[in-house]
């Protein structure tokens, strides 16, 4: 008697082990395949910046130093320089000639972002920052600028054509 | 009404004079009004509406810059109505203002943006279109951006009041008002004083325009170095750049104020042309070396030349762009080590006669400083221009005719921009001032028909001017190169003869000319004004340096020249002078020949300059030297106020100061108790030697006082007047050059280059003015 209910309560279990299993097995793997597959982060992500273009392809900061004032890293340097009728990188008469932020420093706060008064500086989803020599943590401007579209758009067109 | 009132500021009790603003007696109480328009020392506009304040029985709110202060008033300046109305105050000025702050210069040191931040409504409800009108640029160095204007007319009574330009006034009306030039340009005397005491960033400059941001900057208070005047300067600076020169902390002599080349000439520090290397000429080409190769053969030259023609075969010019020390250095060098008196720099003013002619006449407080003026009831102004050579005392000048109708005496040969303040003048033929005081001094022979026709004035005309003058007490006389050697003995005599205390300013044309004289930096004088042959004062100095000094008579600059061409001299050791440069304009170059010729002739020709000038080019060997920027040290301006250069950007490659260069020198020729130290452990070493220099500490120094020197000749031991005489020859002044000249230096300053030609406008304008 006792035997037999041993044996019944093990079956059970062993149903129940294995349709737990059978059932994952169909089930979406949660594991990440980082570095083959990257992670997908929550939209509000605080990783390595970037620096905008508006709706004209023109960059977006103006050279305020607001950004770099509230930074309490004190990680972002930014030189200022006057745009020309030749030569025209933002909406405004200025714009950043330089334009680095040190990873080395930066402690992915958001203040910078907080304070720009022109959206020009977000955060972005990029998190990868493995290096040999600490100085190549100082991210200069055409790393954090994001392309411009129009032009990528322009340049696939004439690709095409050519 | 001279009786002291008592009035009462947020429930506190404070006593002023009679006839103080509200404003004022608030804020030596530590009570803070805020203001846009009330400037102190300029008229009361009570245009902006900031400083409203409760004055208990007033129907209405008050403004704190006009109301004078009465006994018994009660003034709330914190409660609510006052909070109510500066909120509106400043929603209203914020109605035409647009939201620049991102792009603006003045973003971080705005005084509308602190105002809003600290009183302001953080809404604003004003939401039509904003009146807009275009940036412009009204001068090469000045922006105009309307918009952003408040009409505080602060400007327009800078350049009116202050410079006595007058090129800005408001035009249009209601919410087109702006602040404009009457034509498309702005035609001025481009001080730039606009630029910082406009409140917001209506009026920026073309430097400074969108490099930077203030709190990026590191800020050093120095002295600007273009003329005598010695204005407190305070240069901004990053990465190892001057970005721009300002005063904006209003310490300092000048408190705001800076002129063209104080404000916008600094830039030659940074220029491209600047020598980095020490050079030596080898097969006839200056080429690079080290510092050891280039001392050590210039120290192997000077040896040789000593010992074949002797010390007097060696001269050297010192400069008036040197700080004190350096100067006190050079002649050390050369009356210590190499062992002769052939001493000179380029002098524009006889201050050495002023202080022997007060020594003998006794009258140790008669020295008039660049402050004084401003109190100074009479002022006599004889010879130069201010106005372009000394623009400090020109302002301040103005200033006290305008704050307390001070009289103002003129004596020119040409028309001068100051005839405007004056109350009588006398516009003389070139070179006829000193007949003019000799006669004014009741000299012996000197009639008043004789004055009339050496001067070309009518007779009437100079008695009814001293008449005038006479009847003024306390007069502050101040004279130009054109009063020298005797006729600065007649200048005291006849100032002996006047009301009052009489004191006197000698003007020179470059920054340390005082203190080159100051330090014996003269073939004749010895530190503080002692005569060479005098054995007391070359005793204390042989105590001091410990070693005995050349006790023979020295050659003059034009002496040395003429020397050098007889074949006698040898050898020239030049510090930060330029010889072959014209002085009355350095871009005509024709003079530069036959001189440059006499200079070929010498066995050794060392210059130690910023920049490859026309002598450095003939020399042997050349040295790079730091600029003002890039050293320490003390400077004396014309009216005996020492004041500390601070190091601001390290200089280029490897220039290094003059100071430590002589050191080097000397150590290089076996005087190894030559040390290296601080600007300091000279300075109190020139304070021994020097009796004039006696209250000038360095400790003084550090805490940020402005020392002043005494008279330092004293009346047992004078040089001899005709010695003096004779240097008084070969003054130089700077005279005929403009507003932006100041030297060789300006020449590589990009932004004076840049302007030079406004110079004819001025002039212009100087002559329409006098019709
Ligand atoms: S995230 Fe924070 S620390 Fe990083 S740059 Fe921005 S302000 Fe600086
Ligand atoms: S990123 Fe934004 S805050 Fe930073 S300088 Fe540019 S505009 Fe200003
Ligand atoms: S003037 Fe002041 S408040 Fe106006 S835009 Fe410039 S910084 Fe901002
Ligand atoms: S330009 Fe500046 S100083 Fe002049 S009135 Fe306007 S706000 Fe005032
Ligand atoms: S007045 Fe003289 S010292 Fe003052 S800023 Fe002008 S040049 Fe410099
Ligand atoms: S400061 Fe009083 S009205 Fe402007």
């Amino acid at each position: 008697m006792n035997l037999l209910r041993e044996v019944v309560d093990a079956s059970v279990a062993l149903v129940k082990g294995y349709g737990m299993t059978l059932r994952h097995v169909f089930r979406p793997a949660i594991t990440e395949n980082y570095p083959d597959v990257l992670p997908k982060f929550e939209e509000r992500y605080r990783g390595i910046h970037e620096l905008q273009r508006d709706e004209n392809g023109l960059e977006k900061c103006v050279a305020c130093f607001l950004c770099s004032a509230a930074c309490p890293a004190n990680a972002i340097y930014i030189e200022a320089a006057e745009n020309t009728e030749k030569e025209r990188f933002s909406q405004a008469e200025r714009y950043a000639k330089v334009y680095n932020i040190d990873y080395g420093r930066c402690i992915f706060c958001g203040f910078c972002v907080e304070a720009c008064p022109t959206d020009a500086i977000t955060h972005g989803h990029k998190f990868e920052f493995a290096i040999y020599d600490t100085k190549d943590l100082i991210y200069t401007k055409d790393m954090l600028l994001v392309p411009d579209s129009r032009k990528e758009k322009g340049r696939k067109a004439s690709d095409q054509a050519a | 009404m001279s009786e002291p009132v008592t009035l009462t500021i947020n429930e506190k009790q404070i006593t002023v004079p009679a006839g103080t603003l509200l404003i004022e007696a608030a804020r030596q109480n530590d009570i803070r009004i805020p203001s846009f328009c009330y400037v102190k020392d300029l008229t009361l506009q009570a245009a902006c509406r900031m400083c409203l304040v409760e004055v208990e029985k007033a129907p209405k709110l008050q403004v704190a810059c006009t109301t004078v202060c009465m006994n018994g008033m009660v003034v709330r300046t914190e409660s609510k109505p006052v909070i109510e109305a500066r909120r509106a105050v400043l929603e209203f000025i914020l109605t035409n203002h647009p939201l620049d702050c991102p792009v603006c210069d003045k973003g971080g040191e705005c005084e509308l943006q602190d105002m809003t931040f600290k009183y302001g409504p953080g809404t604003s409800r004003f939401i039509e279109e904003k009146e807009h009108q275009p940036e412009q640029q009204v001068s090469p160095i000045i922006f105009f951006d309307a918009p952003r204007c408040i009409l505080c007319y602060r400007c327009v009574r800078i350049c009116d009041e202050g410079m006595d330009v007058k090129a800005l006034e408001p035009i249009g009306r209601g919410v087109k008002t702006i602040i404009g030039t009457g034509h498309d340009t702005l035609d001025c005397e481009d001080c730039g004083n606009c630029i910082d005491i406009c409140p917001v960033g209506a009026i920026t400059s073309n430097q400074y325009r969108y490099k930077t941001r203030p709190w990026e900057l590191k800020y050093f208070g120095t002295v600007c170095t273009h003329c005598s005047n010695g204005c407190k300067t305070t240069l901004s600076v990053r990465n190892n750049e001057i970005i721009r020169a300002n005063n904006r902390d209003r310490t300092g002599i000048n408190e705001e104020f800076l002129c063209v080349k104080g404000r916008f000439g600094f830039d030659y520090v940074g220029s491209g042309d600047r020598l980095k290397t020490p050079l030596i000429r080898r097969g006839g080409t200056l080429q690079p070396a080290s510092w050891e190769e280039a001392l050590g053969y210039v120290a192997d030259r000077l040896g040789e030349i000593r010992e074949h023609t002797g010390p007097d075969s060696i001269g050297a010019l010192g400069s008036p762009r040197l700080t004190n020390e350096e100067n006190y250095l050079l002649q050390k060098f050369m009356r210590q080590i190499v062992g002769t008196n052939n001493l000179d720099h380029r002098r524009t003013a006889d201050y050495a006669s002023l202080e022997v002619a007060l020594a003998r006449n006794q009258k140790p407080e008669a020295l008039l400083n660049v402050d004084q003026i401003k109190t100074a009831p009479t002022l006599l102004v004889i010879g130069d221009d201010p106005t372009t050579q000394q623009p400090l005392v020109a302002f301040n000048i103005r200033f006290a005719v305008r704050r307390h109708e001070a009289r103002v005496f003129i004596i020119n040969s040409k028309p001068v921009k100051l005839l405007r303040q004056a109350v009588a003048s006398l516009i003389l033929k070139e070179g006829s001032e000193a007949a003019l005081v000799a006669y004014l001094a009741r000299r012996e022979g000197s009639t008043l028909d004789k004055v009339a026709a050496e001067t070309g004035l009518p007779g009437e005309l100079i008695e009814t001017f001293e008449k005038e003058l006479r009847a003024s007490s306390d007069v502050a006389i101040i004279f130009g190169a054109e009063v020298r050697g005797p006729a600065i003995h007649d200048l005291v005599d006849f100032g002996a003869s006047l009301a009052g205390i009489t004191r006197y300013l000698a003007l020179s044309d470059f920054p340390n000319s005082r203190g080159a004289l100051d330090m014996g930096v003269v073939p004749n004088l010895l530190p503080g004004y002692a005569p060479l042959g005098g054995e007391s004062a070359s005793a204390r100095l042989e105590e001091v340096w410990r070693g005995s000094i050349a006790r023979q008579h020295g050659l003059s600059e034009p002496e040395m020249m003429e020397a050098i061409s007889t074949g006698r001299m040898k050898a020239m050791l030049l510090f930060a002078a330029n010889p072959l440069e014209n002085p009355s304009n350095p871009l005509d170059r024709s003079s530069g020949p036959a001189l440059g010729a006499t200079l070929g002739k010498l066995d050794l020709l060392v210059v130690s300059d910023l920049f490859l000038t026309e002598t450095a080019r003939q020399a042997h060997v050349v040295l790079p030297a730091a600029s003002f920027a890039e050293k320490e040290g003390t400077m004396t301006n014309c009216g005996g106020q020492v004041q500390r250069l601070q190091r601001a950007v390290l200089p280029p490659g490897e220039a290094k100061s003059d100071l430590d260069m002589i050191v080097d020198l000397a150590r290089a020729c076996g005087a190894l108790n030559w040390m290296h130290g601080p600007w300091s452990s000279v300075l109190k070493e020139i304070a021994l030697v020097n009796p004039g220099y006696g209250e000038v500490t360095p400790r003084a120094l550090l805490q940020g006082g402005i020392p002043q020197t005494t008279l330092a000749a004293s009346r047992e031991a004078l040089p001899d007047i005709a010695d003096l005489n004779a240097l008084a020859e070969s003054i130089r002044s700077n005279r005929s050059r403009s507003l932006y000249a100041s030297g060789s230096l300006a020449l590589h300053s990009h932004t004076l280059v840049q302007l030079e030609p406004r110079a004819a406008v001025q002039q212009d304008f100087v002559e329409r003015y006098q019709m």
